[in-house]
């Protein structure tokens, strides 16, 4: 027992998660019991959330598997005063870092969650990590390329994008700087100020402690071993439950339906980031989904769901709230809605007019 | 001590269950070709990363497990001296459920089969008739190709700047005798194709996929389809061309067709798109893996 135990026990403010989730279950077989066993494997709603579930699953795997062994190698090798030299002192300048490191590492969003939480705890101020949480999975070579392919005779869309991306994630950085004190860490307090004695905290980093003590290669690589797969579960569980949600609105929502609802400016913003933020796309194939509705939304709506959905999503959200303090979590998510909402407006009064 | 460590090596054991259980649908997806039915090929890379990793680390929790056996306390770092600080033992309850959420994967893998979908997802997408719209009041330019290019034709493609792949395309399949559409380039061809409406009346085409209803066909039209997938299944979205043929109506929904045919124009929900008039409509077999897959570079391929 001991950091197993503290893993797999949900916390209390899942619990309302984890409920919904069996009552999810507890329907879904009431559905099935009432059709003959057969015919129930080959309805056409089963195989579509069957293969949307498993196809997000194997599509974010690789990124996961990526994200938890780079926070394995991190918690292990890396210093917690190798990071803070790294980032640069002045707030202004570290989030500036943090919008453009995306270019140097072209990471999505499922990677990133495990990989930044390993940073945080070596010292990576709250700031700086939101804003390349945001920016990240937009602001980078892959995205810009695939973007300006989807929109070819439209490159405004691509410029767009990216500059809305890091202007927001800019934006919230700088409130987070200004606003946020103390530990944004759903199990532990800020890295510098945590006292030594402080022992009984849920925390991994005591490990690495105890590795050095337990001394050579093989405690290390026992430690390793043991935090990624305690962290593969963890952040697993938030990808299942996300792929279990996108699995069943892309098998029981159709896309048009949803289409259909957005009518003017304003509603079909609000609209497409909802649509971001439900289908959970990755931020590399999204734009071909966004090029589909091009005849349907204006410009800029599109642009909101491109910039929304990668900083936002089910699935993300899931992941986020795995690490971060529910406050935190909810903060950034309503400062991201509100900026990228705003500058949607801003681009399609200005920017984007007309064909 | 004895419960504690009989329910610790409970969640070893699952948890190892889980992984290995996890490598085996990974690798019997892999090895089967069937992976190709949810992920795009140029992302099987990864596939393979993630299934090399899920076996390490299945490998990882084995070890663990093996040697928690032995030492409760070992590899967990933060260990031995505070047990009983930790948060207390999960309920039983919430436990299946989490390792339940593990296991639906393997469930659904294990039983489920793997189908290829193509119709009944695209009623839930909406069909995509048109590409990309021609911007109105761009300049428009010529676009110069290598080889002695009709000047005629050029001028009958002019476009601008960034539609200048399409126009490429377009003039290719403009000298071909009678248009394929194949696997490869089917949403480029269909793109400049409705790109160029006027300039492909009354061409030659055959075209293969499955067929698809939506309101505001006539009755004697259908739309034949693809799906085409950009990474994983999640992002497929339908592409099709609509079909006009006498005896539409016997073709059922989601059967696979080989349409021989000419092109004509319609207007559909607003857009001015190509349209097949069929001449010999058969029926075809559904390939293995349906999808067809854009290509971001297929100008530097024309």
């Amino acid at each position: 027992m001991s950091q197993n135990a503290m893993q797999t026990a949900p916390r209390a403010s899942h619990a309302g998660v984890f409920a919904g989730l069996s009552l999810l279950v507890v329907s879904l077989l009431y559905f099935f019991a009432s059709q003959s066993p057969g015919t129930a494997l080959h309805n056409a709603k089963l195989l579509i959330f069957k293969t949307a579930f498993i196809g997000i699953l194997l599509e974010a795997l690789p990124f996961i598997l990526i994200g938890v062994l780079a926070s394995a190698l991190l918690q292990v090798f890396v210093s917690d005063r190798m990071v803070r030299r790294i980032i640069p002192r002045h707030p202004l300048l570290g989030i500036l870092t943090a919008g453009l490191l995306g270019i140097v590492f072209p990471i999505c969003e499922c990677g990133m969650v495990p990989a930044i939480r390993g940073l945080i705890r070596k010292g990576m101020p709250a700031y700086v990590a939101s804003t390349f949480i945001l920016v990240g999975p937009i602001l980078n070579p892959i995205v810009f390329w695939s973007t300006w392919v989807a929109f070819r005779s439209r490159p405004e869309m691509t410029y767009a994008r990216m500059g809305l991306a890091l202007a927001v994630a800019i934006a919230v950085g700088l409130i987070v700087y200004r606003f946020v004190k103390g530990g944004v860490l759903r199990d532990e307090g800020p890295p510098r100020e945590r006292a030594h004695d402080h022992s009984h905290g849920h925390s991994h980093s005591h490990g690495h402690a105890h590795g050095y003590r337990q001394g050579g290669v093989r405690g290390k690589l026992t430690e390793m071993m043991s935090h990624s797969v305690g962290e593969f579960f963890e952040m697993g569980k938030f990808l299942l439950f996300g792929a279990l949600l996108v699995g069943l609105l892309q098998a029981f929502v159709p896309q048009q339906q949803l289409a259909s609802l957005g009518h003017g400016h304003a509603g079909s913003s609000l609209l497409m980031m909802g649509l971001g933020f439900a289908l959970s796309l990755c931020s590399t194939s999204d734009a071909f989904v966004a090029q589909s509705f091009l005849a349907t939304f204006s410009k800029g709506s599109l642009v909101a769901f491109m910039v929304f959905g990668p900083m936002l999503n089910l699935k993300s959200l899931l992941m986020m709230l795995a690490v971060f303090k529910t406050k935190f979590v909810a903060l950034l998510a309503v400062l991201s809605f509100v900026f990228v909402y705003a500058g949607a407006w801003v681009l399609e009064t200005w920017l984007l007019k007309g064909g | 001590m004895t419960m504690l460590r009989n329910r610790a090596t409970v969640h070893h054991l699952l948890r190892t269950a889980i992984l290995v259980g996890l490598t085996a649908l990974l690798a019997r997806l892999l090895f089967s070709g069937d992976m190709l039915l949810y992920i795009a090929p140029h992302l099987m890379l990864y596939a393979r990363i993630a299934t090399a990793g899920v076996t390490i680390l299945a490998l990882c929790q084995g070890y663990l497990t093996v040697a928690s056996l032995r030492h409760p306390a070992i590899g967990c770092a933060c260990g031995r001296d505070h047990d009983h600080d930790h948060a207390p033992p999960a309920s039983l309850g919430k436990n299946v459920v989490l390792y339940g959420l593990f296991l639906l994967p393997l469930l659904f893998g294990a039983v489920v089969p793997n189908a290829a979908l193509a119709g009944s997802l695209a009623r839930n997408k909406g069909m995509n008739l048109a590409g990309a719209a021609v911007p109105n009041g761009a300049s428009l330019e010529t676009v110069e190709l290598e080889g002695d290019a009709d000047q005629a034709i050029k001028a009958m493609f002019r476009t601008n700047v960034y539609n200048k792949d399409y126009a490429k395309l377009g003039m290719l399949l403009y000298r071909q005798d009678a248009i394929e559409m194949k696997d490869e380039w089917f949403i480029e061809k269909l793109q400049a194709m409705n790109l160029f409406v006027d300039n492909f009346q009354g061409k030659r085409v055959t075209l293969t996929g499955f067929v698809y209803r939506e309101s505001g066909l006539a009755d004697d039209q259908f739309i034949v389809g693809r799906m085409a997938m950009t990474h994983c299944i999640a992002d497929i979205s339908p592409y099709g061309i609509v079909v006009e043929a006498p005896d539409a109506a016997g073709y059922p929904n989601d059967a696979w067709l080989t349409v021989d045919g000419t092109i004509d124009r319609t207007t559909f929900q607003g857009r001015e798109v190509i349209r097949i008039v069929a001449d010999g409509v058969i029926s075809a077999k559904a390939p293995t893996i349906p999808y067809v897959y854009p290509d971001w570079n297929f100008a530097s391929k024309l």
